[in-house]
């Protein structure tokens, strides 16, 4: 932690505490800006969209399960871009940043995985198919898994934050590889290579998967500050329980 | 497929986003409210030491 950050007292910014409007619409207003989009978007999605002409009514789990994927995504590119930050500059704010980052990427793969599932189920008649773009986010998923078992194996802190941003750095890899594995790998594709483009919207489809998309987006980052707070948060009382201690 | 095996996808997949989101978000949100909790507690301890 910054020593411009924590008192003689040991107060910190935290700990001080916000006052007044600053404390209303902190996180709070994300979470309610993602909700109210949220659920305009699943009433778009349920009574105004139309229903989609080859797959019917199952084609209704696309319009939430695509955006879960891009913040899936998002949260690898978010860990990518701190590991980045990380290693130029050895500020622990850009490993927590990058900590964050790849757990919600895990929270979200691991739902992109299970309505997939589903939505193959309902339109491919299985539950698992081993086609590019299934296979290559479970290669995503087991990589950023074992991020955390890496930064459990090792104590030091800042060799870990080396460690993990090295590791995520390396993992990223794997993620132009999953978005674009339906555009250019060789394979049996079940699943659709775009939504937007070809992927069957037509009329008030498209209102319906760009609201929920605003929506899914705005709660990945209301998740990843609300993160970044309990990361803070740790961090913050370490110091003071190392204060009172000594 | 019939109409109502395809609105029992749509549920389940729906269900699972809506457990799973809710699920962290409270329990992100209440885990800053203690740790905020705890932080102010030590940090006026601390404070009362340093008057002391």
């Amino acid at each position: 932690m910054s020593a411009e950050s924590i008192n003689e007292a040991g107060a910190t910014p935290t700990t001080r505490g916000k006052t007044g409007w600053r404390r209303l619409v902190d996180v709070p207003v994300l979470f309610v800006a993602a909700g109210v989009s949220l659920v305009t978007g699943l009433l778009l999605v349920f009574w105004v969209a139309p229903e989609e002409a080859t797959m019917g009514f199952p084609y209704k789990i696309l319009y939430f399960h695509a955006p879960i994927a891009w913040c899936a995504l998002l949260g690898y590119l978010v860990a990518f871009v701190a590991a980045i930050l990380y290693l130029r500059s050895n500020d622990a704010r850009w490993d927590r940043l990058g900590m964050c980052g790849v757990r919600l990427g895990l929270v979200f793969s691991l739902l992109v995985m299970a309505t997939g599932m589903i939505w193959g189920r309902s339109s491919w008649n299985v539950w698992w198919s081993w086609e590019p773009r299934l296979t290559t986010f479970l290669i995503a998923c087991l990589m950023y898994c074992g991020y955390f078992v890496l930064r459990a194996t090792v104590e030091e802190e800042e060799r870990r934050a080396t460690f993990a941003a090295l590791f995520a750095v390396i993992a990223f890899i794997n993620v132009p590889i999953t978005f674009l594995s339906t555009r250019v790998l060789p394979g049996d594709m079940q699943h659709p290579s775009g939504v937007v483009e070809g992927g069957g919207l037509v009329g008030w489809m498209y209102p319906a998967f760009f609201v929920s998309m605003v929506g899914m987006t705005l709660l990945f980052f209301a998740l990843l500050r609300n993160d970044l707070r309990v990361e803070r948060l740790k961090e913050e009382l370490a110091y003071i329980k190392n204060r009172l201690g000594s | 497929m019939s109409v109502e095996d395809g609105v029992k996808y749509v549920a389940a997949a729906y269900a699972i986003i809506l457990a799973v989101l809710v699920a962290y978000s409270v329990w992100s949100a209440r885990r800053v409210s203690a740790l905020e909790r705890e932080a102010r507690l030590l940090s006026t301890e601390v404070e009362r030491r340093a008057k002391a």
